[in-house]
């Protein structure tokens, strides 16, 4: 799953927050083009990582009854500083408003004691059934692989790295 | 995964305006990723294409030598998913361009959908950071391959050419001289 | 018809608001665009931006922010500006209330200084109806 970018989730309540980290290795294959002479996580990667922590804390509070969370809205998401290969974007989400269908969060990544990253997100969460035919099978065996993978990498009793 | 998220521009006008599109195929990361994903282009690659499509024209303002880097998504929105098979076409426009950096606004239609919207800011690295992002030759053959001249222009209309530090970088890094005169 | 007082802080609140994400309670005129705001200098162009296309107007970056100032070595010693500076200053920022600054004049504290009620007050000479 390479494009899982959540290493461990170090913390997590449901409804509320949810703490985890993402370590940036050298051998990450985007790193060769961005950039060639100066390897730096992209700022919307580091975007894509607070969107799944965001996502890993509302899967776990509705109770991996989802197969799908999307990102519908993201604002003012700013970089304020680089990752670079070898250190740990720390992440925090917070829930600020939760309804039927649609999480509104804040969000933040922190890399060296600094704000890296902080972004307003706005997540949608479904069934593919509810959206496309003959998606019910996809939906409980994507639901079962999604609870299996949050098993992997929730990890609340080692030391935190971040 | 290689960080080239789009694949052609159909317009390209130096400081002003990109379009460009995304094919999104199945065999690419991270569309290959089943069965263990939604298979969508996440919305945040989406930002990068745009982002791409404009940082390219906003760069060609300086010949390509202001090192430009995404430095805020004021907002993105997005309306429906990115499938393998879809062809998304990034409409984008810079709306305001000062010596920090410049503000842009950018679209993606999925066949003639509205699918996303993104305003962003990108910062010129500048003398915050001196270090250079890309080997000249590596940089200017991506540039290439995008189609960037062979439909970039300026905006009164005359053609965008291979500026002469970038064509001399190519010559050299083939192991190959010039006998062209470098163009005044 | 010029804006008024109330019409100007309503545009400027927009600006903010939709810069910085902030809600529209947070924008008062007493918070400091950086301090309490959020601000940070990325921010500062897209306020530009917005201000210029609301009011019509041109905001140089000089008059909001005086870097040529705050660097130039007749008017900074150890980091505090002189008393010479602070005349130039006051003079170019005479929309600003500077008395804070005054009493401890240290050049890293300057970025702080911008309050939400200074930029009104701002807008309000470039448009001459500043009271």
């Amino acid at each position: 799953m390479r494009f899982s970018l959540i290493d461990r989730i170090v913390e997590l309540e449901p409804g509320v927050r949810v703490s985890a980290i993402k370590a940036l290795a050298l051998s990450e294959g985007y790193l060769e083009d961005h950039f060639p002479k100066f390897p730096v996580m992209p700022g919307v990667l580091m975007l894509e990582a607070l969107v799944q922590a965001a996502s890993w804390l509302i899967l776990k509070s509705e109770d991996f009854s989802h197969s799908v969370v999307t990102l519908r809205e993201a604002r003012n998401v700013k970089f304020a500083e680089f990752v670079r290969p070898g250190e740990v974007l720390a992440i925090t989400v917070e829930v600020m408003k939760h309804d039927a269908t649609t999480t509104m969060l804040k969000a933040q990544g922190v890399v060296n004691g600094k704000v890296a990253v902080s972004a307003r997100l706005l997540l949608e969460r479904c069934n593919l059934a509810d959206r496309l035919p003959n998606r019910e099978v996809w939906d409980a065996t994507t639901r079962a692989k999604i609870r299996k993978r949050f098993e992997l990498i929730y990890q609340p009793s080692r030391p935190n790295l971040g | 995964m290689r960080w080239f998220w789009i694949d052609r521009y159909s317009e390209f006008v130096v400081g002003q305006r990109g379009v460009a599109v995304k094919v999104c195929a199945f065999g690419q990361p991270p569309l290959d990723e089943n069965p263990n994903s939604l298979g969508a282009l996440p919305g945040p690659l989406i930002i990068e294409g745009i982002a791409q499509t404009c940082g390219l024209v906003v760069a060609s303002s300086s010949q390509f030598r202001e090192r430009v880097v995404l430095a805020k998504i004021t907002k993105a929105v997005f309306h429906d998913f990115a499938w393998p098979g879809d062809t998304l076409v990034y409409t984008t426009d810079v709306v305001d361009m000062q010596d920090e950096g410049a503000i842009c606004r950018g679209v993606s239609h999925c066949g003639g959908k509205l699918q996303a919207e993104v305003d962003l800011m990108l910062a010129f690295l500048g003398k915050r950071l001196e270090q250079p992002l890309f080997e000249h030759s590596q940089f200017c053959r991506w540039l290439r391959t995008l189609g960037v001249f062979d439909c970039g222009r300026h905006p009164d209309g005359s053609p965008l050419q291979v500026p002469d530090y970038l064509l001399a970088a190519e010559y050299a890094e083939a192991g190959i001289g010039t006998t062209q005169e470098p163009r005044a | 018809m010029a804006p008024t007082k109330d019409e100007v802080f309503a545009k400027v609140q927009t600006a903010l608001v939709e810069a910085l994400g902030v809600d529209d309670d947070d924008v008062v005129p007493a918070a400091t665009m950086v301090g309490d705001l959020g601000a940070e200098s990325i921010d500062f162009l897209d306020i530009v931006f917005r201000l210029e296309k609301s009011f019509g107007i041109e905001i140089p970056r000089s008059e909001l922010f005086p870097e040529d100032i705050l660097t130039n070595a007749d008017y900074v010693k150890d980091g505090r500006v002189t008393p010479g500076g602070l005349e130039v200053l006051k003079k170019r920022m005479s929309f600003a209330d500077l008395s804070k600054f005054e009493a401890n004049p240290m050049v890293q504290d300057f970025g702080n200084l911008l309050t939400v009620s200074d930029l009104c007050r701002y807008i309000e000479s470039k448009l001459g109806t500043l009271s």
